[in-house]
């Protein structure tokens, strides 16, 4: 039983080695060709219609005893989504701004254009120091 | 019969989820937060090296992996080599981040994040880096804002041509819609990224539990799986918005390559990066295949820019020993060129 040379790997792990080297290549190539993306959309696309299905059966359930569904609920949520996304940039871009130089350290021109902007407006710029350095030497 | 003995102990202890190894340990502070988002300081007293390095994690997994176990991390070793370490961690997102662009990150939380560095170092520039998809909103930062203030850019396993991507990218272009995948809270759930993963090695999830079956007795195996295993599936929901922009821009115009980025509306060009620049890519990378990576050298604009080929996978870059043998040290080497030792005029 003794033996000079280290054990290789068991038996039952060198079959799996052999099957596994035989079946992967095969496997990754299924998932790499055009059917199995359009196979993988049309699955989810079936499983969003059976669900939204019957989303919309239990909606007018609940709104038959004037109630709210899940669906309202969602969209309500999709809204405060949206509005706490507009105060947090609000806030970081009044937070960047507060960070620039003051009107007095910058030519006249560029505080001027860059006042206080809605978030759906273009970035402001952050604070800047120069152009990108040039490579060290 | 020991070895016998010692998989049934390991095995009730994977099962109860005890027993788990620690992650993400290294001390650190948070030193900035907006929403879910927060900006981490690493507590260290070993800072030789100006200016502070800022991290920038990907949008859908967790940042721990930077920071895995002690002896097994890469921020403990950035730390150890005398870097001021900052990372930026984009947390969970749920439905208030439904809405979150990619301009949110770009224009907003990066810059802020930037200039909260500047601040608590009281340093100039910062040295950034960004890893995977973090590597993406970075690149995306410096174009758009040429005149940041950064000393040095680097990224890690950072794909820039999404045809090259693999079936994740593939079924978006074979007419998936992401609001075929987006949950309730209007994010691609965690479960859909894990799925997407998985589909890249269909074998792999078998052979992983046939090689825990045979390893399962090795109590260090089973810690390092625990860890490991515990990160890849544990990710983070994808803001729908900017999931939709990524799928249209990155992976349908394919935009890094074909040069049709925009930011906010405003066009973007990898060729307006100007800075010192470092691309880390891994052979053997999985998730972001080294041909996905393999253009960016060449569509950056700076002079001073190096690319680094690996052979590990996607994980092994920045965890395990080739990290701490090859990536970790490179990456040094190529900041430390581009930093000042403090107390130095």
């Amino acid at each position: 039983m003794t033996s000079g040379t280290p054990a290789g790997p068991p038996l039952w792990r060198q079959a799996f080695d052999a099957a596994e080297k035989r079946v992967t290549p095969h496997a990754e190539s299924l998932v790499r060709t055009p059917g199995f993306a359009t196979g993988v959309a049309l699955v989810r696309r079936v499983q969003n219609l059976a669900k939204d299905t019957a989303r919309g059966v239990s909606a007018r359930a609940w709104h038959l005893v004037n109630l709210p569904a899940g669906t309202d609920v969602a969209r309500l949520r999709a809204q405060v989504g949206a509005l706490d996304r507009e105060v947090r940039r609000l806030t970081v871009q009044l937070e960047n701004e507060r960070r620039r130089p003051r009107p007095a350290d910058v030519p006249r021109e560029e505080h001027d254009a860059d006042g206080a902007q809605s978030p759906g407006g273009p970035r402001p710029r952050p604070a800047r120091r120069g152009a990108q350095r040039p490579p060290r030497a | 019969m020991e070895r016998n003995a010692l998989r049934a102990r390991n095995g009730i202890k994977l099962v109860a989820g005890v027993d788990r190894p620690g992650v993400g340990l290294t001390p650190k502070d948070v030193v900035w937060e907006r929403g879910r988002t927060q900006l981490w300081h690493y507590r260290s007293d070993k800072v030789r090296y100006s200016p502070p390095l800022l991290i920038v994690f990907s949008l859908v997994s967790r940042s721990y992996i930077l920071d895995l176990t002690p002896g097994n991390s890469f921020v403990e070793q950035l730390l150890d080599a005398g870097f001021d370490v900052y990372l930026v961690d984009w947390g969970e997102p749920d439905e208030r981040d439904a809405q979150n662009r990619l301009e949110d990150y770009v224009d907003d939380y990066v810059p802020a994040a930037v200039e909260r560095v500047r601040e608590l170092s009281g340093a100039d520039e910062v040295n950034l880096f960004g890893y995977c998809f973090g590597g993406d909103l970075s690149l995306l930062y410096a174009a758009h804002h040429p005149d940041a203030p950064l000393r040095s850019l680097t990224v890690l396993a950072t794909p820039v041509d999404f045809t090259k991507m693999g079936p994740m990218a593939d079924v978006f272009r074979g007419g998936l819609e992401v609001d075929d995948v987006v949950d309730e809270d209007g994010n691609v759930p965690p479960r859909v990224v894990v799925q997407g993963f998985k589909t890249l090695t269909p074998t792999a999830e078998v052979t992983r539990y046939v090689t825990l079956w045979e390893r399962l007795w090795n109590d260090e195996y089973v810690s390092a799986y625990q860890a490991m295993t515990g990160w890849s599936d544990d990710h983070i929901p994808f803001p729908g918005a900017a999931a939709r922009e990524t799928v249209q821009m990155l992976v349908r115009d394919n935009a890094m390559v074909t040069d049709r980025l925009t930011v906010g509306g405003d066009p973007v060009h990898l060729s307006d990066i100007r800075l010192p620049f470092l691309t880390v890519r891994a052979e053997r990378d999985h998730i972001v295949p080294p041909e996905a990576t393999a253009p960016l050298i060449d569509l950056v604009g700076s002079e001073d820019k190096h690319e680094l080929r690996l052979d590990a996978g996607h994980m092994g870059l920045v965890v395990g020993r080739t990290a701490a043998r090859t990536t970790v040290p490179e990456i040094i080497g190529f900041l430390r060129k581009r930093s000042d030792e403090v107390g130095e005029d």
